[in-house]
């Protein structure tokens, strides 16, 4: 894909900004579930949790999929090229 | 997760199982509304006619019923119901000894505003038997019956009414 789109659509993150983004998708997912099932049956209304859900998971969109700096803090260190022998 | 594509599609199917999970609460939670209404149904008319079915160009017995139902099915109403299929049933042995149950009346009730049921109709659908004669039919019970479809979940039934041993005289050939 990155052939096609270039490296702005490929939106790369390091890998503790990874493991952050699973904690907070999953954590928010979840938790969005139970919050709108009880809304939804407070206001006993299934379209009310349909419509609650589906709006947190677009907050949720935005807050992991584009490469916040947040997410790019520990960028992997890579060690210095090594000098290539010469008689070679 | 090191991509946009892989965040998607990670998220997605997370997604969708949570999802699954969410409508598997909301089927359950449908389970703790037991609401079982009540309601009276008085059957005022019932009368076997000879007929004449012009397709068939063929004369055959027919059962008609007047009939009066005041029930009031609003609590069956909750967050997971769509809506509910109400229809009046015929109940009878017939002269082949095969029981019976026909759909003589029905209506869907789509919102709770029109779910309290003040009828005062006849049959839709006239009772025919395989037979072509009621002879021998001792008697006919009338129950109103209900079929809750929810959005999400199992379809539920449930009677709201009944009316038992409606005879008829097969001489005067009326109820």
């Amino acid at each position: 894909m990155s052939a096609i789109f270039g490296d702005a659509l490929e939106a790369k993150i390091d890998f503790h900004g990874q493991a952050l983004v699973e904690l907070i998708a999953k954590a928010w997912l979840v938790v969005a579930a139970v919050v709108s099932f009880v809304v939804g049956w407070w206001f006993q209304s299934l379209r009310l949790t349909l419509v609650a859900y589906g709006a947190s998971t677009l907050i949720l969109a935005v807050v992991v999929l584009p490469p916040w700096p947040m997410y790019n803090k520990h960028p992997v260190k890579w060690l210095p090229v090594k000098e290539k022998p010469k008689n070679e | 997760m090191h991509n946009l594509l892989s965040r998607v599609n990670n998220i997605s199917a997370f997604l969708s199982s949570c999802m699954m999970c969410l409508m598997g609460a909301v089927a359950l939670s449908s389970l703790l509304y037991t609401a079982d209404p009540k309601g009276t149904l008085t059957i005022k008319s019932a009368s076997i006619k000879e007929n004449e079915i012009r397709y068939y160009h063929r004369k055959q017995e027919m059962g008609f019923v007047g009939f009066k139902i005041d029930a009031d099915l609003t609590p069956l109403f909750h967050w997971n119901t769509k809506q509910l299929f109400v229809w009046l049933e015929a109940e009878y042995t017939g002269s082949d000894g095969v029981t019976n149950e026909v759909a003589v009346w029905d209506r869907i009730v789509r919102r709770k505003e029109d779910a309290y049921l003040k009828v005062n109709g006849r049959q839709q659908y006239p009772i025919k038997d395989m037979q072509k004669t009621f002879n021998g039919v001792p008697a006919f019970n009338f129950t109103l019956k209900y079929n809750l479809m929810p959005h999400v979940g199992l379809l539920t039934y449930g009677e709201a009414a009944r009316a038992d041993g409606i005879p008829y005289n097969s001489t005067s050939r009326h109820i």
